[in-house]
């Protein structure tokens, strides 16, 4: 165990369940001596009412054993199965004294006491089978110390018959004296065991879902009764017998209430199972401490996140919150990655007895939210790289345009002036036919150049789309265009203008390699708005089965398209034309 | 003839104001962005704009947006508008309303002296004038069933030079043919194309062109 009130998750290993043949064996051990505890009493000459107390005496042995067989078998991880099996055995022990032969009488007798040292263990050790507290540790050591110590020591003086091998001193006064001594002990340290019992209960502010936990808590009653009884004993009151039947009574039945509590509050799969459907979901939750919650059923459940850079555990806002303190009557289990805590479920204290279900839901949590973190880091990166490829294209396009405005500004104008000049020079040389020729080529040279450079500066950038528009680029595209083109633009207002170039590029992308390779009769170009997404389709009919890894075209259109957080998608089929789809947002 | 000049580049400015005003232009502004235009617009009676389609700030459509705004507001003064690229899309955009005394031409015609004076001229009277290069595009575009295959090579002369904004006398005149011939050429386009026709020159080209785009 860690601190009290603090459990680290995912530390438990598997334990295995008793194989069948042990258990059957243990089974079968204990209707033997369920049958060996009969014919004792019955083949004795000194019990009243044989019948009765074999039957009494059995009323215990056989529940506590099957029930502790089940028990450890369906809750391995408890060492309350196998504690409730040797209390069984314990109590069949003990009746070895109905026997006439010295040496099972003086076992019989050592063991006397002992079922009473067990079921107070029993109690206190509900259910995960160990004692968690020092105070428990102590009272349960005590008891046995006096239940089997003080019993050798008693037997050592004399107590009991003449078949007691053991009583070598006999001084029966004082055996007498140390009996009382003993009964008394152990009925104080039952009344303590109860005490035990109400404090820890108490502190626990248990939830409501501890109902069955109610239940076996009842049987403290069974603890009362055996401090009766062994008060009675001590005294030597008339009304021991009595009291000896009705404590039986009560703590036989007890093995059922503990088998009930054992099953159903501990580990419950199907919980665990909504559970991880749960948090499988997508999206994943965002707040897991309702589905936690449910899973442990533990209404009070919240969860708290490590904040490594504030050294600080946040709620599911970030606001900040403390982990509750030892003895608080909450507890925290802490969910770790690599050595280092990543949250902690803050849930009440009375979960610490259910090692396995609280594992079992921690290591669920902490699946989510690493696939969480995971999810977040990876949208983070996908982010990153989609904003670097969009600045990527962005600040090529801005040097395009710069380009552009240089060329249109610079030589364009430059080279007009020239020719507007040459021109106003022709106008004056009326007389001179020969010059006027030479000057009227050169002007046609100068022509030439701006309309290369009106094909360079095109191809830098297009300068029609950023100053009138998609619609209006697009009609010259289409007009241009080697093969008649079906144009439909659906269009009210100017889009981004990045929306509006990778549109642009789309289309006339698309109308070169339908010039080059389609061999179509016709295309259609459709641009229209849908949802706050600009759609644009081009489609021919041309051969169709075009080459979508070839060349730097179609994959640089799909940058550009899906730089802007859109799609662009291409069937082309072997002999049924091709068609190109863009999906980009525009809102 | 009063004519405005709007354009941003110095050197082309005053060489558009000395070829104007050596062809008899009475150039009475001369403007480096679309606001002087207008102001200018607004305060002077004008024949005529020569108007640069890119025009500061931002050199994107404040020269077509300023255009188009004369030829609303001011409906006397013709807007011939000049750039360095030719765009279907917006010839159509300039005429959409109506082709009377609008002009779109390639810049690089200015220093074809004669036909840009002759073209200013015929925009300030309320003519239209449009881009070889709008016309030849539109001639070139191919389609499924070509209705211009029906037409003699004289009669696609005479339809390229309508679809470039000439009246039947600038027809007639650049074809050395008789205004009558002229005449009848045009019509037997005009049937042949199944275009219903229009005495409106202006409204010819327009019609011309859409049948030409569709």
């Amino acid at each position: 165990m860690t601190a009290p009130g603090l459990s680290v998750g995912a530390d438990s290993g598997l334990v295995r369940p008793p194989r069948q043949l042990v258990r059957w064996l243990i089974v079968l051990v204990g209707a033997l001596a369920a049958g060996g505890s009969v014919r004792l009493a019955l083949a004795s000459n000194q019990l009243g009412e044989p019948g009765l107390q074999a039957a009494l005496v059995n009323w215990i042995t056989l529940p506590y054993i099957v029930a502790g067989v089940i028990a450890w078998s369906r809750r391995p991880d408890s060492r309350f199965g196998p504690l409730m099996v040797t209390a069984g055995f314990a109590m069949f022990l003990s009746c070895l004294q109905w026997s006439s032969a010295s040496v099972p009488y003086t076992l019989g007798l050592l063991f006397d006491l002992l079922p009473a040292a067990l079921f107070l263990h029993l109690f206190l050790a509900f259910p995960s089978g160990r004692l968690k507290l020092r105070l428990e540790r102590w009272v349960v050591g005590a008891a046995y110390a006096a239940a089997m110590g003080l019993q050798l020591l008693k037997m050592v003086l004399g107590a009991g018959e003449s078949r007691n091998v053991l009583g070598v001193v006999k001084e029966y006064g004082a055996a007498q004296t140390l009996e009382d001594v003993q009964l008394l002990a152990l009925s104080a340290l039952s009344v303590a065991g109860i005490g035990v019992l109400a404090i820890r209960r108490r502190g626990s502010g248990r939830p409501l879902r501890r109902s069955v936990t109610v239940l076996v808590d009842s049987f403290g009653l069974g603890l009362v009764m055996i401090a009766a009884l062994l008060v009675a004993g001590a005294f030597e009151s008339p009304a021991f017998e009595t009291i000896r039947r009705a404590t039986f009574f009560v703590i036989g039945v007890a093995p059922v209430a503990f088998l009930i509590g054992l099953l159903s509050a501990r580990l419950s799969r199907s919980a665990l199972g909504d559970l991880l459907v749960q948090l499988r979901a997508e999206p994943a939750p965002v707040d897991l401490s309702d589905a936690l919650a449910r899973a442990l059923r533990d209404p009070s459940l919240r969860l708290a996140y490590w904040l490594p850079q504030f050294g600080s555990w946040a709620d599911v806002d970030g606001a900040p919150t403390e982990l509750p303190a030892t003895g608080s009557g909450r507890a925290t289990t802490l969910i770790e990655r690599d050595g280092a805590p990543i949250a902690a479920l803050v849930h009440d204290a009375s979960l610490v007895d259910e090692p396995q279900l609280l594992d079992a839901v921690s290591a669920a949590a902490a699946i989510a939210l690493e696939n969480g973190r995971l999810h977040a880091e990876l949208r983070a990166r996908l982010e990153e790289l989609r904003g670097s490829r969009e600045r990527v294209i962005e600040a090529g396009q801005e040097e395009r345009q710069r380009l552009e405005r240089n060329l249109h500004d610079g030589a364009q104008q430059r080279l007009i002036a020239l020719s507007l000049e040459l021109g106003l020079l022709e106008d004056r040389l009326e007389g001179d036919p020969d010059s006027k020729r030479r000057l009227d080529q050169a002007r046609r040279e100068i022509g030439l150049s701006l309309e290369e450079l009106r094909d360079v500066a095109r191809g830098i950038h297009p300068a029609v789309v950023s100053a009138h528009g998609l619609a209006v680029a697009l009609e010259s595209l289409a007009a241009r265009a080697p093969v008649p083109v079906r144009l439909s633009v659906n269009l009210e207002d100017r889009l981004p203008e990045r929306v509006e170039l990778a549109a642009y590029y789309v289309v006339s992308e698309s109308l070169v390699n339908i010039a080059k390779h389609a061999r179509a009769t016709v295309a259609s170009v459709d641009v229209a708005r849908m949802d706050g997404l600009l759609v644009i389709e081009v489609v021919d009919d041309g051969l169709g089965g075009a080459d979508t890894e070839r060349g730097t075209g179609l994959r640089g259109l799909a940058d550009r398209v899906e730089a802007i957080g859109g799609r662009l998608r291409i069937w082309t089929p072997h002999r049924g034309g091709t068609c190109v789809r863009a999906e980009m947002p525009c809102a | 003839m009063r004519v405005a000049i709007a354009e941003d580049s110095v050197l082309l400015r005053e060489g558009l104001a000395r070829l104007l005003g050596d062809a008899g232009f009475d150039v009475v502004a001369q403007c480096a962005n679309a606001d002087e235009l207008r102001l200018k617009v607004n305060s002077y009676p004008l024949d005529v704009a020569v108007v640069d389609i890119r025009l500061p700030p931002t050199h994107k459509d404040e020269g077509l947006v300023a255009a188009l705004e004369i030829r609303a507001r001011h409906p006397s003064v013709g807007v011939l508008v000049l750039s360095q690229y030719m765009e279907l899309g917006l010839a159509m955009k300039l005429l959409s309303d109506s082709a009377e005394g609008v002009g779109y031409l390639l810049k690089d015609r200015i220093s074809e002296v004669k036909d840009f004076v002759a073209a200013v001229r015929r925009v300030g009277a309320g003519g239209s004038v449009i881009d070889p290069i709008i016309v030849s595009t539109l001639l070139s575009r191919r389609r499924s069933d070509d209705p211009l295959a029906a037409l003699s090579p004289r009669e696609r002369q005479v339809l390229e030079l309508m679809a470039s904004g000439s009246s039947n006398q600038g027809i007639a005149d650049a074809l050395v043919i008789t205004l009558r011939a002229a005449e009848k050429h045009v019509s037997s386009v005009f049937g042949k194309l199944g275009i219903p026709s229009t005495r409106s020159e202006s409204r010819r080209v327009l019609a011309v062109l859409m049948f030409l785009r569709s």
